[in-house]
């Protein structure tokens, strides 16, 4: 029987999804019978199979019986009927096959695609991560040039500097030209005068000279008219 | 596993001074006032199980008489510094619970009465030299293979909090209690230059005192703070650029991307931006922090943790806010 097959599938199933594989306090057939006796209950399958076998053996009996032709006819009605519902379950099972392989399909479909929108996201925050440390060392930077730049702008500028110091200069080359010119002209008038003072001290002593040879003449003719 | 019992009391007055990262960036090492290391295993308190036992160290064991002031990591070891003794351990065997010191050694004192601390060690990855400073006023370099002291650093006038390393250029920049910046030349071991911060009046804070408790260098940029204001400066020009408003005494600074982060009085790390701006201010749970460790080696742990006078240190996994705390 197919269905033997599945049970026993569905037990080992059953079995893994509890954490038990081949444990002796749960038993594996115990849970086939549990599981076996559920899907009878619950499945639509067993109505069809019962469908089915009704069917098979009301045909039996309308072959193998004597019937009178309205019961024979009116049996033959009703197997009809239940065949035509087996055939309705057959189609709407197989629809749901069919849907069920469609959407098996566009799960797949839709795995893969949040699959690669996960690793673009992953490289997308792989570039992110390095766009951020790109800015940091950035800001960095910024912050040491403004920083030192805050140090530069307090000192004076330095072609003020340079102007005031040629000003300076300038005015420097002036004053020691005033000053030399100065000297000079100092120099000038001091031996004027000196070349003044000595004539005068000349002429003075040539004069006391003079004096004192008149004198000594005086005296020398005083003396010769004395003899 | 605890060396120790603590007493509720005891836990209270805990301060934690010093941290580290292992060298695979898995296990943070902590050292605390009362001469503990204690190992903590990140993947353990960052895996998405972690329970309350996760939370509490892999290892506790008294390391030193004193107070672990300063702790480094090397690719294979975990230096440990206490009273004026340096001592290794390494990490395979830590992390095996095996407590046992690689070696221990002592820089050369010139007095043998006291035996000062050990503030701040520094590893010089060029010529593989350990730089410790402490509180002989010296510096000290030793030379990690043969473990023999090859030069001493005389000029500050105090004690050396802090100490730092410029790759580029091979400088040694060293601050201390004496308010000067000093920067030496690692390979001639001559000063450089001084720069005596509490001079500057943009960044004074006469009322705190001109101490200089922290340094951090990025290129030509450098961070000082303490007493005066932290301020970024500029070594080329020798000018301090920005000066950040934070009211407390900033205990441990260090550049971060575009950021710099501080913390010290006051129950907060700071995210500040080079320009002179305070960005943001993150509650912690200790009322006072003495230090930040970011674990940048491991990608996956890629953490940030600050323990202050507390015996919990805080875990910041998005650095915005306090994950969890790891405690004593």
């Amino acid at each position: 029987m197919p269905f033997c097959e599945s049970f026993e599938q569905l037990g080992r199933f059953h079995n893994s999804l509890l954490g038990v594989s081949d444990a002796p306090f749960v038993p594996k057939g115990f849970l086939n019978e549990v599981i076996r006796k559920r899907l009878l209950i619950d499945g639509d399958g067993a109505g069809d199979d019962r469908r089915i076998n009704v069917l098979m053996k009301s045909f039996s009996k309308w072959c193998h019986s004597n019937f009178s032709p309205e019961e024979g006819f009116s049996q033959y009605q009703r197997m009809l009927t239940s065949l035509a519902q087996c055939e309705f379950s057959m189609g709407k099972t197989l629809l749901v096959y069919n849907m069920n392989l469609k959407e098996m399909e566009n799960y797949e479909a839709i795995y893969a695609d949040i699959e690669t929108s996960i690793t673009s996201a992953h490289e997308k925050i792989a570039e992110c991560k390095k766009e951020i440390q790109r800015a940091k060392r950035i800001r960095k930077n910024r912050q040491e040039y403004d920083a030192l730049a805050r140090v530069i702008k307090q000192h004076p500028d330095r072609h003020e500097t340079l102007k005031q110091l040629e000003a300076l200069d300038k005015e420097l080359q002036q004053l020691s030209h005033i000053k030399e010119n100065v000297e000079d002209k100092l120099e000038l008038r001091k031996k004027q005068f000196h070349v003044l003072l000595t004539t005068i001290q000349e002429l003075q002593q040539t004069l006391e000279n003079d004096e004192k040879m008149d004198s000594d003449d005086t005296q020398e003719s005083l003396m010769d008219n004395g003899d | 596993m605890n060396s120790r019992k603590m007493g509720p009391v005891e836990l209270l007055h805990m301060s934690v001074f010093s941290q580290s990262f292992s060298p695979c960036g898995r296990f943070l090492a902590a050292g605390n006032n009362y001469g503990e290391i204690a190992v903590f295993s990140l993947s353990a308190a960052l895996s998405p199980d972690a329970s309350e036992g996760s939370q509490k160290p892999i290892l506790n064991f008294t390391a030193h008489d004193g107070p672990v002031f300063s702790l480094l990591s090397t690719d294979t070891h975990l230096l440990s510094a206490g009273n004026g003794e340096i001592s290794a351990w390494s990490w395979a065997e830590l992390i095996k619970k095996n407590t046992k010191a690689a070696w221990t050694r002592k820089p050369n004192y010139e007095t043998s009465l006291e035996i000062p601390e050990i503030n701040a060690m520094i590893i010089n990855p060029k010529d593989n030299s350990l730089t410790v400073g402490g509180g002989d006023n010296n510096i000290h370099i030793m030379d990690m293979e043969t473990g023999i002291f090859k030069s001493v650093l005389k000029g500050h006038t105090d004690y050396i909090h802090c100490l730092c390393f410029k790759e580029r250029e091979g400088e040694i920049l060293s601050g201390g209690e004496d308010g000067a910046v000093r920067i030496w030349d690692s390979r001639t071991n001559r000063p450089v230059h001084c720069i005596e911060v509490f001079k500057y009046e943009e960044c004074a804070r006469p009322q705190f005192g001109k101490w200089i408790s922290c340094l951090a260098t990025d290129s030509d940029w450098m961070l000082c703070g303490g007493g005066p204001s932290l301020s970024l400066w500029h070594l080329r020009s020798m000018s301090p650029t920005s000066v950040f408003p934070l009211p407390g005494c900033q205990r441990e600074a260090v550049f971060y991307q575009d950021l710099i982060m501080s913390v010290g009085e006051g129950p907060n790390v700071s995210h500040c931006l080079h320009g002179g701006t305070v960005k943001a201010q993150i509650p912690c749970s200790p009322s006072s922090l003495n230090t930040l460790a970011l674990n940048l080696k491991n990608t996956e742990h890629r953490v940030m943790t600050v323990g202050g006078s507390s015996h919990q240190i805080d875990v910041f996994t998005n650095f915005s806010y306090r994950a969890f705390s790891l405690s004593f």
